[in-house]
């Protein structure tokens, strides 16, 4: 029995089916406190977005009236649904390009395919080790002479291909035995086949974490939409909650945190969806 | 060893083939979306004339103003984009490394004294020599006679109080304290009354805030921080180091904590006296609508001593060296600073106030007396010294005043040493 | 064959490298570049070459070593306990059972909020009369004010990062655990091997790379804390949470000196780097970093 199955349906799950109630029940007991007391601060969120008089009191918060006020005042702020429209958009294009480019380099990458492999992945760690606080002005004299400020390419381009991401690909092909590409290849396999028929499932998993957290960190972006956008109708949600809710010395908490509840929700929805491909299960039965 | 490929039924084994060019078509084009966007919606040339605005408040208060201008000047538009408080000046900064700056921009008195000193501003002496009776503040955008910018909006500090629990300390909550005597005593009661109700909201060591709440006492005693012609330190004063340990024994009778706090425990009742902006007239009756409080000018160290001081920031509005647009904008600015126009900014933000002189006299204060009271506040005001390298100055200043406050120093010590650090930084350029 | 290949690698390659040497080493090389100088953004025309001036004033500052001082603490504060509770959280949600997904999500939760936003909602939580001391009053424990004591203010700043930043690792390390072969766990098991003897000899090894990743990236972001001392203590109280990064953000845009703050951000490469290296040593084998 030497076939090696690659399964790349989503949510064929090998493992046994979960167990009944009382089997569960006892690693409810001990991880259900710990996950409600992380999210502690969570509830300080919901209650001051649901308050209109807290002022960003807990207490206050609770011992008044709570209703959506704060979220139709986010809703019907001029220009939110816009925002929202805007880093949805940015942040699917960022994480489709983040997905293939990081496949496609970090294997490459790390089957040494290219001569100088040491060299960009060293280049790599070390952009990710350098503050962005200095590299903002240089990056944006770049989009500046390139005349990309002020336009989705400049939300989308620096971002589409990620250092973090293909190092994240990079370890994990590392880890993934070669055996199975060497055999392809005596089969006669191209190397394109390879990538596609073989390595590229078999990446599922990572692939998934790079694209909830390629999703997650445009998605909270601030500031490089700040500096790269002037325009209104270009803003992200970041930035254009910023704008409603701060002034110089005070800030709005019950919209701020109406907006940031609701700004949350698509990065919940994401991660639902991608985290069972982190557990698509393969080499469920792998042998050599 | 078979390899079986899902989908594809048996054992055929995989032959040979040009690697497929779907998904390099694929890629370029992924590619290519971005760049065509670009095109479409990158930055827009010439409309007939388009002057660039960079400013702080918000759109429905701006716009109003921007479409009066256009009327006012067919065929030219007002392209407006809004800079968020708290890293607006990262924008700005990186605009100005590359050339990209805009028109006309609104800059914080703060960073005033860096901007001037760096020429990066355009000389407008000669464009406003007819506004310079008709506003104030001046000193914040000028070197000697050279004029870099227009002052269009102002702040200040004042002294809020709690009316409830003057009456409820037993004081006369229609006369505030004027002296720092009086400052104390009614700081020292309201204390007393326990329960959570604290009587001075002192500040403690916060960037950019510290400094504002404490100078007006060191100013009000008559202490300076600088020489007339900024080469030397006069800081290390009797009248400061007597301030600093005033405003130590005020903070006995009350509270030390950051602005925020300071202004939501105020707000919430439990806090007696404060010295803050005009900002609360906005949040007070947002967030605190039934609060019986008042305004009153900074104590003065006595009545026949001293004055009532306070600190003086505003917004200018400047126009850079590299900007395109510098008579348009120098226009625009003219326009904004005009009294109705700063006047309806000053009313729908409330904490700030027009730099108009005369503007208290306008209706809206005289029906708004404690926004009245902050223009009042204005005229007895210090601005910051104009150095280049101010914000290292104020830093160090408001390290040693932190270093008192927690006790680590004695206000002989930290006056002693923040003048002395000063006097290093006088020679920097 | 040999032609397919290297045409299919730089296929696959040449987008990438195209940004990355835009975006990537363009800034990167500037910036070393600018920390030979006094460039000042707001005067860009007037940079002069300053040799190896920024650095020498960096390693004579009283304030960067400060600084130095406690992002050490607060990356020797963390790393240990995010790395071992991401890791625990990996391990207690990676078996199947009832209602998985929801301490998935749930304990990935601080990740998704914005770390602006969540230091704000925890500056609200640390207020001298904030909901955390509001609840250690009523347990009669002591509520200090937390972010104005400089004795408090680090640590407190510390234990929000160990909170927001478990559930995003843990997810790493969940994807890590996927990828050992469950037939070996069946074999060990038919032994007689217990749930303690598969995770020192299954488990753990094979988990090298992903443990290395974790600790690699998230010691290369604590380094550069800058968000939550921005928002919540701007450095203060009396310096204490002031940290390299924000230390240099302040040289960079309040005093405009980018070309010092270049040189403040290399000193901190250089550590980077070392700490990395030490760290894929130490932890790594031959799929450590630049193995």
């Amino acid at each position: 029995m030497s076939a090696i199955e690659t399964r790349d349906t989503a949510g064929a799950e090998p493992a046994p089916p979960p167990p009944a109630w009382s089997g569960s029940l006892m690693r409810w007991l001990w991880l259900g406190p710990l996950l409600a007391s992380m999210l502690l601060p969570f509830a300080w969120m919901l209650a001051v977005s649901l308050s209109e008089t807290s002022g960003g009191s807990f207490a206050r918060a609770i011992s008044g009236p709570l209703g959506l006020g704060n979220y139709r005042g986010l809703f019907g702020a001029a220009n939110v649904a816009r925002y929202f429209a805007n880093s949805a958009l940015v942040a699917a294009a960022v994480v489709v390009l983040n997905v293939l480019t990081a496949a496609a380099v970090g294997y490459v990458l790390a089957r040494r395919r290219v001569p100088g492999e040491r060299f960009w992945s060293l280049g790599i760690v070390a952009t990710l080790m350098l503050p962005k606080q200095v590299l903002m002005i240089p990056l944006y004299l770049v989009m500046a002479r390139m005349h990309l400020l002020d336009s989705y390419s400049a939300l989308i381009l620096p971002f589409a291909v990620d250092a973090f991401s293909i190092f994240l690909v990079r370890q994990y092909v590392l880890g993934l035995p070669i055996e199975l590409e060497e055999a392809a290849r005596v089969d006669g396999a191209s190397d394109w086949m390879i990538f596609r028929k073989i390595v590229l499932p078999l990446m599922k998993p990572v692939l998934a974490v790079v694209a909830i957290q390629a999703f997650l960190t445009n998605w909270n972006s601030f500031l490089f939409p700040l500096i790269f956008v002037d325009s209104d109708r270009l803003r992200t949600l970041p930035v254009g909650l910023a704008l409603l809710s701060q002034t110089e010395h005070s800030v709005d908490w019950g919209f701020l945190m109406a907006g940031s509840t609701a700004a949350s929700l698509p990065v919940l929805v994401v991660f639902i969806a991608f985290q069972r491909h982190i557990m698509s299960g393969l080499l469920a039965g792998a042998e050599k | 060893m078979n390899i079986t490929s899902p989908g594809v039924p048996g054992n055929k084994p995989l032959l040979p083939r040009r690697p497929r060019p779907t998904l390099r078509a694929l890629l370029a084009l992924l590619l290519a979306v971005p760049l065509l966007f670009s095109l479409a919606c990158g930055k827009k040339g010439g409309a007939a004339q388009e002057i660039v605005f960079w400013q702080f408040w918000p759109a429905e208060v701006i716009d109003p103003l921007l479409r009066n201008f256009e009327k006012e000047h067919p065929g030219t538009t007002v392209r407006m984009e809004q800079l968020t408080w708290q890293s607006g000046l990262e924008k700005i900064t990186a605009a100005m490394a590359s050339g990209n700056v805009p028109d006309l921009c609104e800059l914080g008195s703060t960073w005033m004294p860096r901007m001037l000193h760096a020429d990066a501003l355009s000389d407008w002496s000669a464009g406003i020599a007819d506004l310079k009776p008709q506003l104030r503040g001046w000193e914040i955008c000028s070197i000697g006679d050279a004029t870099y910018g227009v002052p269009w909006v102002l702040g200040t500090r004042a002294l809020f109080y709690n009316k409830t629990l003057f009456a409820k300390a037993g004081l006369d909550s229609t006369k505030p304290p004027e002296t720092w005597e009086e400052l104390h005593a009614a700081a020292d009661r309201i204390h007393k009354l326990g329960g959570g109700i604290r009587g001075f909201g002192a500040q403690a060591g916060e960037r950019y805030v510290l400094f504002k709440k404490f100078m007006p006492f060191a100013w009000g005693n008559g202490g300076t921080i600088l020489s007339d012609d900024l080469t030397r330190s006069t800081f290390d004063s009797k009248e400061n180091t007597d301030a600093l340990a005033y405003y130590l024994e005020l903070a006995k009778a009350g509270v030390l904590d950051r602005q925020d706090v300071l202004d939501r425990e105020f707000k919430e009742g439990r806090l007696g006296l404060s010295i803050s902006g005009a900002w609360l007239f906005k949040s007070i009756p947002k967030d605190a609508p039934g609060l019986r409080y008042g305004v009153a000018l900074v104590p003065a160290p006595d009545r026949d001593r001293g004055s009532h001081a306070s600190f003086a920031g505003g917004e200018m509005l400047v126009s850079f060296r590299g900007s395109k647009q510098k008579q348009a904008a120098l226009e625009l600015a003219r326009f904004l600073v005009r009294p109705e126009n700063a006047l309806a900014l000053a009313q729908s933000a409330k904490s700030v106030q027009p730099a108009t002189i005369g503007a208290d006299t306008s209706a809206y204060y005289r029906e708004h007396p404690e926004e009245q009271l902050m223009i009042r506040q204005f005229a007895t005001a210090y601005p910051t010294p104009n150095h280049p390298a101010w914000v290292e100055m104020e830093a160090a200043i408001e390290d040693e005043v932190e270093q008192a406050l927690y006790g680590k120093k004695t206000p002989a010590q930290a006056v002693a040493d923040a003048s002395r650090k000063l006097d290093e930084l006088v020679g920097k350029k | 064959m040999r032609s397919y290949s290297r045409a299919t690698a730089w296929t696959l390659f040449s987008p990438w490298v195209v940004t990355f040497a835009l975006f990537g080493l363009y800034p990167f090389a500037f910036s070393l570049a600018a920390s030979f100088t006094d460039y000042s953004p707001i005067n860009a025309a007037s940079a002069r070459f300053v040799g190896a001036d920024n650095y020498v004033r960096a390693l004579r500052d009283p304030a960067f070593w400060s600084s130095l001082g406690n992002t050490a603490m607060f990356v020797v504060g963390t790393i240990p306990f995010t790395t071992l509770l991401a890791l625990g959280l990996a391990l207690a949600v990676q078996p199947a059972f009832r209602g998985r997904t929801i301490f998935r999500v749930g304990f990935f939760l601080p990740s998704v909020v914005s770390v602006v936003v969540l230091s704000l909602v925890f500056k609200g939580l640390y207020a001298p009369n904030g909901s955390l001391n509001g609840l250690l009053h009523a347990l009669g424990l002591p509520t200090p004010s937390w972010l104005l004591d400089p004795n408090t203010a680090l640590p407190a700043i510390m234990a929000m990062d160990v909170w927001a930043a478990s559930g995003y690792y843990m997810v790493i390390f969940l994807a890590g655990l996927e990828a050992i072969p469950r037939d070996l766990y069946e074999a060990a098991r038919l032994e007689g091997a217990s749930w303690w003897g598969c995770l020192r000899h299954i488990t753990l090894p094979l988990l090298r790379p992903t443990l290395l990743f974790v600790l690699v990236v998230n010691t290369v972001r604590s380094l550069q804390i800058f968000a939550e001392v921005f928002v919540m203590t701007r450095g203060g109280p009396l310096h204490r949470t002031t940290t390299v990064v924000y230390y240099l953000y302040e040289e960079a845009f309040y005093r405009f000196n980018l070309g010092y703050a270049s040189a403040v951000a290399y000193l901190l490469f250089i550590l980077t780097l070392l700490l990395a290296w030490a760290q894929s040593r130490l932890v790594g084998r031959t799929s450590g970093v630049g193995a």
